[in-house]
């Protein structure tokens, strides 16, 4: 009985990403219904679906194979930022300068290609050091020389944004190296994908079951075994369906995998970490934090170094995925990544979110994107949209209760 | 009959009748009577000085006053003028003419001096503009009034400094035809001329008709002001006396006399050789650094003794405790030996790196994570004992934290439960469960045991006694005396930021602690 209560305590507290997924379904509906609908009207304004490489003719074209691929890559660079900014958010600050940042370095990444045919692998760590190096500095201004995060994040967006301009003469840098370009447009080959999902589940159920065993060392109470091997087959269901699904088209997207393998490192971080606890401690209350004897400090700053190397890989995967360095890269970049961490139930107040939660909330940002663009939604309508969901979605959160203190 | 003949001829019976009478007064918070059953008299022109300990009542009482606690959330009848007085919220009682100045100023530091008086009580000519030439107009002879004509009344209030924004406190008072003024430690914050002027300004009033009720801890200050004294303790009514006729010594007797209840499980045990030393602490104030809240303070704590700091509220005891914790937010200076060595705490990183822990006296500002489980904040401050390379090994940590909360005996569903859900004692318990995890050498409680019901009460200080015995030096700061007494092996009373008693706790009487916490120097008390 007393079980029974608190697995249905668990999935409670779980309610809010089941929330977002469920939404995710309504808008993927959605947008499968009026794609179908747009494209089934053979009116000479858009290409037939038939045309489309990958085209399913039992879907709508958002739900296709290609589509779904498509929405991920435009999801990857909001979805590395976000990994990063819901730290930030989660420990009671805000970073305003990512989308600024992010292009500088995407902007550097050219510069030192076509310029200084700087070889790739000393281009990229240039750039990732870079991205670190502004990062800490800009926590070092908030951590230390106490600048609100607001004010500092509002400054590098100016700061970043002349650099860039001024470092590319507000023209755009055809990317030189093949090989760069590939990092941000390249597919995994069929094989690899599988290895790779196959991979994944192993190690899942390794770790469930080294969890296992170290809980029985501890005397832990544990999951009954069903209720783990159940969940392992979840999981393998969805890396199996995801790997097919991507396969169906191209493969697996080098920028999606990259998205993917951070967003699980940033989890484990969360959970498992000194410093991913001492981040939600600092979030939810900082004196007590403090007071602990924990270097509150030096988790700010570093939690910024983490966000500057986030922005650094976005950026990359953005001039890659361009081909170009250009001096608009990046615009607003940090409204997209702040959405959704707000979205994905992230506490304005610090002290709760998670990773998933942003993740979830940079696809379902992705999704309105890439559906509207479909249905030829003038621009100016889709940010009245985007407006809109957001303040939604963070009244949703307030007037559920789940931030009161 | 009698009443309605009283009003009809007037004069005669005003200078009879008091100004204020309360009846009965009886005020419960959640079951716990905080007043209960008291009565105060104050006359036209007179002034009432109101004592008794930290917790007595004393400011409850001013609050059921001056309405903060609305008409009906309390027992009893508040007679003003012999009417029935029954207000809702502190603008009707303003209106009346009662004013309370609260120990805390509440001035708007960046408005003017004429703005902040006239705050909420703005003149205004048609259509809602500001009379500014008539607001600086009074405000300026107000000034003039309590004698402080060098007021700028167009500067912002953060330019003067405490003493005068007491002052301009009293101004907005008298702007609001206070007939009665409840003056809550009023010179806490002020240096001893500007509490010379404060005085005579109080005196002032009395002349004009003017009634004052006095709260201080400061006996000396009552003693120069007051007609009549009132003594509350535990929420009753002890006496009230005319000035003269009691001495300090009857006056703390009275203020005290509870007795030590059997709450405490105090044991014998064994005390060796010193384990930590402060030398010299001093603390400036954060707004007035000529002002030192802890004044060259020194002393030495035992291993596995107890150490009592007892004082009134603002003697700067906990000001001391954050400066030694490497954490006080001012300008302070202390030495501190840990067996013998010299240690550098500038933070309480390195504090606690040091074997010296704190646990500090506002649970829910300092103490609590509250969002984050119970067992996560009891392994807060030791992170590194439960990971390598910076991941945790969660299971063993999950083994401890499971040991520790059995041991503390805190209830509590799950180790992951939000701390925030707990109860005050359990939450309590944790807090401290948390600065036991690394294995201090000397620890620091501030208030351990406020807001925390009997029962965990009492598992705190069978948790103290079990420390000591192991060897753990302990310092611990409270403003309950029976429970200095009750626990403590020796006790430090300090006043006003300095050291002023220093007692092996055998036979000491809670007379002697509250002497010198009333600021009898131990020449004095000697």
């Amino acid at each position: 009985m007393n079980s029974v209560t608190r697995n249905i305590q668990a999935v409670f507290s779980r309610y809010k990403v089941l929330a977002l997924l469920l939404s995710i379904v309504l808008i993927w509906t959605f947008f499968g219904y009026f794609s179908q609908q747009a494209f089934g009207n053979d009116d000479g304004l858009y290409f037939r679906p038939s045309d489309w490489p990958g085209f399913e003719p039992w879907s709508g074209v958002f739900l296709s194979a290609r589509n779904f691929s498509n929405l991920l890559r435009q999801m990857a660079i909001t979805g590395m930022l976000a990994t990063g900014m819901v730290f930030v958010i989660i420990a009671g600050e805000i970073d305003l300068s990512v989308g600024s940042l992010l292009g500088l370095l995407g902007g550097l990444a050219a510069v030192l290609d076509v310029t200084y045919h700087v070889p790739l692998a000393l281009n990229f760590a240039i750039v990732l050091v870079a991205g670190a190096v502004v990062g800490l500095i800009n926590g070092y201004w908030v951590a230390y020389l106490r600048v609100p995060s607001f004010i500092v994040g509002l400054a590098g967006m100016l700061l970043f944004r002349g650099i860039l301009e001024g470092v590319t003469h507000s023209t755009t840098i055809s990317i030189e190296s093949a090989i760069f370009i590939q990092f941000g447009q390249a597919y995994l080959p069929q094989w690899v994908g599988w290895i790779l999902g196959l991979a994944l589940c192993v190690l899942i159920a390794s770790i469930g079951y080294r969890g296992r065993l170290n809980r029985q060392r501890y005397q832990l109470p544990s999951a009954p075994v069903w209720q783990d091997s159940t969940k392992l087959f979840l999981v393998v269901c969805v890396v199996v369906g995801f790997v097919y699904a991507l396969n169906t088209y191209q493969g697996i997207p080098l920028p999606v995998l990259l998205m993917l393998a951070i967003a699980g490192f940033f989890t484990f971080v969360a959970r498992n970490t000194v410093f991913g606890r001492r981040i939600y401690a600092v979030g939810s209350n900082l004196e007590a934090t403090r007071l602990s004897g924990v270097n509150t400090q030096r988790v700010k700053m570093v939690l910024f170094g983490l966000m500057g190397l986030m922005c650094a890989l976005a950026g990359l995967v953005n001039t890659a995925r361009q081909a170009t360095g250009s001096p608009s890269a990046g615009n607003l970049g940090e409204l997209d990544a702040i959405a959704s961490c707000f979205i994905g139930g992230t506490s304005m107040r610090g002290g709760s979110g998670t990773v998933v939660g942003a993740m979830v909330g940079a696809l379902i940002m992705a999704s309105l994107n890439n559906g509207m663009d479909m249905l030829g939604v003038d621009s100016y309508w889709q940010k009245i949209v985007k407006g809109m969901i957001l303040l939604l979605a963070v009244w949703v959160d307030v007037a559920s209760g789940s931030n009161e203190r | 009959m009698v009443q309605v003949s009283c009003i009809a001829n007037g004069q005669g019976v005003e200078v009879a009748a008091p100004l204020l009478e309360m009846r009965g007064i009886i005020k419960e918070f959640s079951g716990v009577k905080a007043l209960d059953g008291i009565d105060l008299l104050v006359h036209a022109g007179e002034c009432v000085g109101l004592c008794g300990e930290n917790g007595a009542g004393k400011s409850t009482l001013m609050k059921v006053l001056s309405a903060v606690y609305p008409h009906g959330t309390w027992g009893g009848k508040i007679l003003w003028e012999g009417q029935e007085l029954t207000a809702h919220n502190v603008r009707e009682t303003e209106a009346t003419g009662i004013v309370i100045l609260h120990q805390e100023l509440m001035l708007v530091p960046h408005l003017s001096v004429a703005e902040n008086i006239f705050l909420g009580n703005e003149i205004t000519s048609f259509g809602g503009v500001l009379n500014q030439a008539a607001m600086y107009q009074r405000s300026a002879a107000l000034m003039a009034e309590l004698g402080i004509p060098e007021v700028n009344v167009a500067m912002p209030v953060s330019h003067y400094g405490g003493g005068h924004q007491q002052l301009i406190e009293i101004a907005k008072a008298l702007n609001k035809k206070a007939r009665l003024l409840i003056l809550d430690e009023p010179t806490s914050s002020l240096s001893g001329k500007e509490i010379e002027v404060l005085l005579g300004i109080i005196r002032m009033l009395k002349s004009k008709g003017v009634a004052c009720v006095l709260i201080s801890h400061k006996l000396d200050e009552i003693a120069a002001v007051c007609d009549t004294i009132s003594i509350i303790r535990d929420g009753t009514h002890v006496a009230t006396r005319p000035m003269g006729e009691l001495s300090v010594e009857q006056i703390i007797a009275m203020m005290v006399g509870r007795e030590i209840q059997t709450l405490f499980p105090r044991e014998a045990h064994e005390i060796g050789e010193v384990v930590f030393e402060a030398r010299h602490v001093i603390c400036q104030d954060i707004d007035n650094p000529a002002r030192r809240r802890v004044d060259d303070v020194s002393f030495q704590v035992r291993k596995g003794e107890i150490l009592g700091v007892a004082g009134l509220v603002g003697a700067g005891r906990t000001e001391m405790a954050m400066a030694l914790f490497g954490c006080y937010p001012g300008h302070s200076v202390a030495t501190v030996l840990i067996e013998g060595k010299e240690v550098a705490v500038h933070s309480p990183s390195d504090a606690v790196a040091a074997g010296l822990c704190m646990v500090p006296e506002d649970r829910k500002r300092h103490g609590i994570v509250p969002l984050m489980g119970v067992g996560y904040n009891i392994t807060m401050a030791s992170q590194r004992k439960f990971s390598r390379a910076g991941v945790f090994n969660m299971p063993a940590e999950m083994h401890a934290i499971s040991q520790w909360i059995q041991r503390l005996h805190i209830k509590t569903a799950t180790p992951v439960l939000p701390i925030q859900s707990l109860s005050g004692g359990n939450q309590q318990k944790a807090v401290i469960g948390k600065m036991l995890v690394p294995q201090p050498r000397v620890l620091i409680l501030d208030e351990p045991t406020r807001g925390v019901d009997i029962g965990a009460k009492q598992e705190i200080y069978k948790l103290m006694m079990e420390l000591a015995g192991q060897g753990v030096a302990i310092i611990m700061i409270s403003s309950e005396l029976p429970e200095v007494l009750g626990v403590s092996d020796r006790v430090l009373v300090m006043a006003e930021g300095r050291l002023t008693g220093d007692f092996v706790n055998e036979g000491l009487t809670q007379e002697t602690v509250m002497a010198a916490a009333v600021g009898k120097t131990m020449a004095q008390a000697a």
